[in-house]
This record gives C-alpha cells, structure tokens and sequence, in this order.
C-alpha cells in the first residue's frame, strides 16, 4: 500500500490516498461501472456522439476508396516534400498509443495504484490510436494489397525486405507493438467480461459475454494464473513503451537530412509519445467522467498526476527543442544551421512558433496549483498539446524536407483536401471505435477497482 | 524505533576518512608522477596528460555530487522508503559541491596549458583557432573566460539548490515541521530542471569540447545518466558498508537494497540506451563531422575497450540485476554498484582519451590504451580518495537517517513486504 505518495497531504499519511471516493463497496462499484454497458436505455448524447465519428469514419472511408483507385497523388506530398500528412499522422497516432501502455504496464510494475481506474481506458486508447497510425503507412505503400510484401517470407520473388532499413523495423515493431497491446487489453478484460456474463439480463447477452469471457469461473487456479499472466504481459510491454518510438525516430535519425539527424531523437521522440499520450487521456477522460458520473473512480488526483506526467513529458521535450536549436549552432555546420533558421523565420515559421507555444509555454500553467486542480484547465492545456505534437511532427517532416542541401530543388509543401479528410476521418474512425468501446466493455475494470475499496484492506488491519 | 537514537556514524567512518585521504593522496601523486611520464613517452605532451588524466577524477566525482542532487530532488518528489534511508548519503554527496569547485581549479589552469603545440582543449589555442573556421565560429562559446563564467554559474546553481534543500533537511531533524516536507517536494521539480540544463551545458564544456570539431545532441543526456549512475552506485556501496555497523545494520531492510537495485538497472539500461543511440544514428549517417568520434575510438585496440564497455557496463550488470536475490542481498548488490563504478571510470577514459588525438594527427593505437589507462585510473583514485575523505566528514556530521521525517519510522521498520 502507497503511503508516502500524496502531496496534498501533509500530516495523515497513513490515509489511503483518494483513488477511490468513500463510501464504495464491491457491490456498488460492480453496480455501477457494469451498469453503464448492461443498462436498458443509451443515453440519447452518446447516439449523437456516435453518429457525428460514423459520419467522420464514412469520410475517411471514402477517401481510401478514391485513394486506392487513383494513388497517393491525391494527397499533397510529392517532390521534394515525399513525407507528409501520412507520416506525421502516423507518428501522432502511434505517440498517442503510448500513454495507455506506460498506464497499464510500466505504472503497474512501479505499484502506482492510481494506475486502476484509467488503465483499461488507455489501453483501449493505444489499440485504437494503433489501428489509425496503421492506416497512413499501408496506404502510402500506394498498393497496400501489396503490404505483405514488408515481411520476410519465403517468396518465388527471390528477394527479402531490407533488414537495414528502420522501416523495416517499424513494421515489426509496430506490430509487435499492436498485438501486445490487445491482448494485454483482453487479457485484462476477461474476468470482468464473466461478471457482466453473470450479470446481464438478456439471453443475447449472457451468450456473447460467455463466449468472449472464455470460460471464467473466477476459481482461485484462474486468479493465480491469470495474475502470472497479467505480470508477465505488463514486463513485455514496459520496453515496448521505450522501442516503438525509438524505431519511430530512426525511420528520420538515420537519415542524413538536417533536422532529422540528431541523436537525440529516441528519448526526445519517446518523451514526446507519452506527452501526446498523458494529453489524449486527459481530453478523454475528463468529458468522459463527467458524462457519465464517474467522478467517485476517476479522481482529481487522477487527473493531477496525469497533468503532472505531461508536465515532466513536456519538459523532456523542450529540452529536445533547446539540444537541437543550440547544437545546430554549435556544430558550425552551414546546413544544420539553416535548417534551424528556416524554422525560426522561414515561410513555415509561423507553425514552428505555434510549436512551441502549444508544447513549451502554454503547459507550463501545470506548474501553478490551481490550474493542476481545474479541469478546465487541465483539459484546455492538453488540447494545446494534441495540437502542439502534432504540429511538432509537421515541422520535423515536411519542413526538414522541403529545402534541402540544393537550393534548386527547394519547393514549398501544401496538404489537399483529402490530406485533411483523411486526417480527420481518422479521428472520427477512433471516436467511432471509442463510443463503441464506452457502451459494450466496462470503461473501467470492475475487478481492480474492487481491490480499491475499504472492504478489501481488511487484511491490513488483521 | 527508539526515539533518542541519533543515528550518528558509525567510527568505522572516522577511521575509513584518515585511509582514504591518505590512499588518495598516494594515488594522486603517483598519477601525476605516471601521467608526466607516460604522456612525455606517447609523444601528448606530458603536462597536458597530467591535466587529460586529472579530469577523468575530478569529472567523476564532480558528476558523483551533481548526481546526488539529482537523486536527492527525485526522492522528495516520489517519496517512499527508499528514498528516506538513502536521503542523507545523497545530501552528504552534495554537500561535497563546495570542494568540487575547488577540484575545478586544475581544470582551470588547464586552460592556460600548451606544450609543443598540444593543449588539453584544442580551442583554447589561438594559433589552431586562427586556421580553423569551425573553431572560428564556436568562439563566442568556446573561450576561456565564459568557459570559467559558466562553470562558476553550475557550481554556484548546484550548491544554492543543495544548501536549500540540505538545510531544511536539518531543520526537520530538529523542528519536525510537517510544512518542510512539502517545501522540499516543491523544490525538487525546479532542481530537477536547472541540474537538467546546467548539467547539459557542464557536459558540453568540460567532456564534449575535448573533440570541439565534433557535436552530439544527446551527449547531455549520456553525461546526465552517467552522473545518475555513478551517484547511486557510490550510494549503495556506501549503504552496504554502512550496513555492517551500528546503528546502521537495523535500519536498512533488504527492501531498501531491492529499490536500489531495481533503480540502478533502470540507469544502467537507460546509459545504454542514451549510449547505443548515439552510436547508432552516427555510424548510420557517417557524416564527416560526426564519424570521427567512434573512428577513433573502433581502430588501434580501443574496438577492445568498446566491446568491454557493452559487456560490463551493460550486458554483466544487466544481467546480474534481474536477479531479486541479488538485488536483496547488500554484499552481492555491492559487488554489482563496485562494478558499475569502475565501469563509469573506465567509459570516462574511452570518452576522453582519444580527444588526444581530435587535431586529426596518427591514428591511436594499442599502445595508447596503457598511456592512457593507468595515469587515468590512477588519478581517479586520487582524486577520488581525497573527496572521499571531505565525503565522509560530511557523512559525521548529520544523522545518518532524517530523524524529523514523519514517514521515517515505517519506512526502517521491517515490513512486510507488499509484493
């Protein structure tokens, strides 16, 4: 049991910090989280919801027909801008996925008990934001029927991928990376998917939650080893956290275009994933409670210590920022160091400074108390963030990109119409995927948040 | 606990304080001694050796303090068990700053060392800077006076934020102000972030500026770590020696030695980590500017010293602290921190030897690594001896647990484990 850990409190420390509002009991706290799934009548807001992210996902899936069928030169990229929306989404979504793995295992190993509520949420989060960031590369391969041609299988074309190229990488680790994560979920997910098999009032729905709850009789063999699995699940996903990013980075780093060779990419990239994962968790988590009056299991010190890690994340990040600006000088490198004044005052400068308004300035509000303490605050700041990494992404891409070594060859970069129809048909797609998620599988797992009530400390006093 | 127990050092620390000055003294001499020779002998200008030699010493343990500040603010953010037991070793490691400024004199008059054309820092000749653009245009940055402006500015930051926080320390043991805890906390984020900035630029000026033609992002962070390291190394070593003497064998619990150890795989990981991609993306990009770095350093036997490095900085120590036994048990946890502190001497000679040679003259060989090796190593005992000495002065003149703090009783009592 924490004791030590709440700042707020300075002379009860031996109280069970507030993860968990008082008065909870095992019966009102599997009431009320399975109740949000088995109940009878969806609340009119969450159809709304629903239908505007289907309408969203229909835009981006007309966009992939019409991409399919004419090629990726709808999208704006070309010469000498050949990376753009595709990649800097995928890098956005693929960050966005590392919050809820850095939740769900490496806070688990740590023993951070405020992990519980948020987990099962964040990870969902990661599975969705993976399967968006999948989108972008497939499709840029421009025939992505052809995509099975990235893994190394025996072929009659006699030749493999190439094992150098951290492209290559990504596909592996990207991945690995997805499969991990959903079956940590489901993992996760399977002894609350019995107590809502147990619980539901329909045939339909004792039938598909038995099914998906694979037999789970809660017999104390289950627990042991569904507790060594669990364990052994959180170990493989802690380096993930730290290797998918780390490849993310080296698909630029390798490279030797100025702006994207620094070594410091991987920490600075890892630290910005979890940056744009803590402020998608934080823009989620914060309506959802409300909506649906969840602020007994998804506390203000949850928020805090979300705020607080994007805080910590944020300032890796401009630390990034400051390494990469001061070195460009220092390297005495005339290439290096237009690339850092093109930022600051070439035609995309107006977005470099936005940059770090969003990601540098704006987050520091998290040092003041009272800001940590709104949520408003919290969640007007994470939206800076979203869009701060999602900015940094474009400046690190096409801006790098469209004046290189040869002033010849400079050109300017604008995305298309369907540049932006993809984009935020995406963000529809995993809205849609989340509304979905909300009204089927308990946002919350029931049966950790049990251990969080009084009833379950007993032992303690014992 | 009993409530009039002090906690003071054990005498084995006195007595440990007289042999450690007098070894390092011993060591420091003959490091001079073997330093001259040697560097006269290769041909790197014998004096210039003797200051290349005492900078490993006075980087180590300079980075051993800077470190601990570090540590120190992290363990008031987090809190928990481990970071109480282990709070005044950490503050008594800061409270070395002062003597680390003084260990920065030599550095300084290095600066002002040329001999036959040689200088510890290739900028700090104005006949090489002169024909040479790139140092032309790193001036304003590398020169001697801002050189020694910014190394005052670290020391001055390190010891005000370390005085702070040492102080209210104090003053806990005595008043028990439940509000000093909180105060603590609160300054810890600000420590974190200026040792972060100031520790970047320190590593810059005194590491990365031997090679001045060469640069890297991330050197900051490989330095950071590296200090990281190095700093709960020493601690654990020094808890473990501490643990075999009154009052100390009750108060530290195999639970204690277990976060230790879990920390200082997470460093020694995340070292390799910093370390690998830095190595990584320069050999992928073999750029002229960069390459040079490892080109020097993967010829002429010193593959050999790299490949030890990933063997025993990382590999070995990995290793052997997945074990929780290990982890638990002091004497096998010492061999482990032992280990790493030698390992950070020996990566400080493979990061500053070759800058022997950064002028771009004949390529450095295998006989290289005894010229360097042994004066280095010597003169890291050195210097390391005689900060050990201040250390452990420092270490005598506090309880050697926060008497004051409320959490403080729990945290030594012989818990039951919760995992």
């Amino acid at each position: 049991m924490e004791r030590f850990d709440d700042p707020y409190d300075d002379t009860r420390i031996h109280v069970t910090p507030a993860v968990i509002e008082p008065g909870h009991t095992f019966d009102s706290v599997t009431d009320k989280i399975s109740a949000l799934v088995l109940r009878k009548r969806t609340p009119l807001g969450w159809w709304v919801g629903l239908a505007a992210s289907f309408v969203l996902t229909n835009m981006m899936l007309g966009t992939i027909i019409y991409l399919v069928f004419t090629g990726i030169g709808i999208w704006g990229n070309n010469q000498p801008v050949g990376w753009a929306f595709d990649i800097i989404n995928f890098v956005w979504w693929i960050g966005i996925g590392h919050a809820g793995t850095l939740i769900s295992a490496i806070l688990l190993l740590l023993r951070q008990q405020w992990r519980t509520s948020i987990n099962r949420f964040a990870e969902a989060m990661t599975l969705f934001a993976v399967a968006c960031a999948g989108l972008f590369p497939l499709l840029h391969t421009g025939r992505p029927w052809l995509a099975y041609w990235l893994f190394p299988y025996p072929n009659t074309m006699g030749i493999q991928p190439q094992f150098r190229s951290p492209l290559m990488w990504d596909v592996f680790a990207v991945s690995t990376y997805a499969t991990v994560s959903a079956l940590f979920w489901y993992t996760g997910l399977v002894p609350d998917l019995a107590t809502l098999r147990d619980r539901a009032r329909s045939k339909f729905g004792r039938v598909v939650f038995g099914m998906m709850s694979l037999g789970w009789r809660g017999s104390a063999r289950h627990w042991a080893r569904y507790e060594v699995v669990y364990l052994l699940l959180a170990g493989i996903s802690t380096p993930l956290v730290l290797s998918v990013h780390t490849i993310v980075s080296f698909d630029f780093a390798i490279g030797i275009i100025p702006g994207w060779h620094t070594p410091i990419f991987p920490p600075y990239f890892v630290a910005g994933a979890i940056y744009a994962g803590f402020a998608m968790v934080l823009t989620l988590i914060i309506p959802l409670r409300k909506f649906y009056g969840l602020e007994d299991f998804i506390t203000d010190r949850h928020l805090r210590n979300a705020g607080k890690v994007m805080l910590a994340t944020g300032l890796l990040v401009a630390y990034g920022y400051m390494s990469e600006a001061f070195i460009a000088w220092y390297s005495a490198n005339k290439y290096e160091q237009f690339m850092m004044l093109n930022r600051f005052v070439g035609p995309y400068a107006f977005y470099y400074w936005s940059l770090i308004t969003c990601n540098v300035i704006v987050p520091q509000l998290i040092w003041i108390r009272r800001v940590r303490h709104s949520h408003v605050m919290l969640f007007v700041v994470a939206m800076f963030v979203n869009v701060g990494m999602w900015l940094e992404r474009f400046i690190i891409i096409p801006i790098s990109l469209h004046r290189d070594f040869l002033p010849s060859s400079w050109g300017m970069y604008a995305p298309t119409i369907f540049d932006f129809t993809m984009f935020f048909g995406t963000i529809g797609f995993f809205f849609f995927l989340m509304f979905l998620f909300i009204r089927f599988l308990p946002v919350i797992s029931i049966f950790e948040m049990r251990t969080m009530v009084p009833e379950a400390q007993i032992k303690e006093e014992a | 606990m009993d409530a009039t127990h002090r906690y003071t050092a054990p005498d084995a620390v006195a007595r440990y304080r007289g042999r450690a000055l007098l070894a390092g003294a011993d060591f420091l001499v003959a490091g001079v001694v073997l330093a001259y020779t040697l560097g006269s002998y290769a041909g790197y200008g014998g004096f210039v050796q003797v200051f290349r030699s005492y900078l490993v010493g006075f980087f180590f343990c300079t980075g051993i303090a800077v470190g601990s500040l570090a540590w120190l603010s992290l363990g008031h953010m987090t809190g928990g068990a481990w970071a109480l037991t282990s709070r005044r070793l950490f503050e008594a490691a800061t409270r070395t700053l002062p003597f680390c400024l003084v260990l920065f004199i030599p550095v300084v008059v290095s600066l002002f060392v040329h001999e036959g054309g040689r200088s510890l820092y290739e900028w700090t000749d104005a006949a090489r800077v002169a024909g040479d653009e790139a140092l032309k245009h790193k001036q304003p940055y590398l020169n001697i006076p801002f050189f020694v402006v910014r190394g005052v500015i670290y020391f001055a930051a390190w010891f005000f934020l370390a005085n702070l926080l040492n102080r209210w320390s104090a003053e806990q043991d005595t008043t028990g102000d439940p509000r000093l805890r909180r105060k603590m906390q609160d300054i810890s984020g600000v420590v974190i972030l200026v040792v972060g900035l100031t520790a970047t630029f320190a590593a810059f000026d005194w590491g990365m500026s031997l090679e001045p033609h060469w640069f890297s992002t991330i050197y900051g962070l490989i330095v950071l770590s590296g200090w990281g390291l190095s700093a709960l190394a020493f601690v654990i070593t020094v808890a473990t020696f501490l643990r075999h003497h009154e009052p100390m064998n009750d108060a530290y619990q195999p639970l204690h030695f277990h976060d230790w150890g879990k920390l200082l795989l997470t460093l020694v990981m995340l070292y390799a980590y910093f370390a690998f991609s830095q190595f990584l993306i320069t050999w992928a990009g073999n750029l002229p500017e960069e390459i040079p770095f490892y080109l020097r350093r993967l010829h002429g036997g010193w593959q050999a010293v790299g490949l030890a490095i990933i063997l025993f900085h990382f590999a070995l120590p990995f290793a052997l602290l997945l074990s929780r036994q290990r982890k638990r048990e002091p004497s096998r946890l010492r061999r482990v921190a032992i280990l790493m502190l030698f390992m950070r001497v020996f990566d400080l000679v493979f990061f500053f030897a070759p800058s022997v040679h950064a002028g771009g003259e004949a390529e450095f060989g295998a006989r290289d690594l005894l010229t360097n090796f042994v004066p280095m190593f010597s003169m890291a005992l050195g210097v390391g001896g005689i900060w050990l000495w201040y250390y452990f002065g420092q270490l005598q003149t506090r309880p050697l647990l926060p008497l004051g703090a409320p959490e403080l009783e729990e945290a030594i009592a012989a818990a039951a484990e919760h995992h």
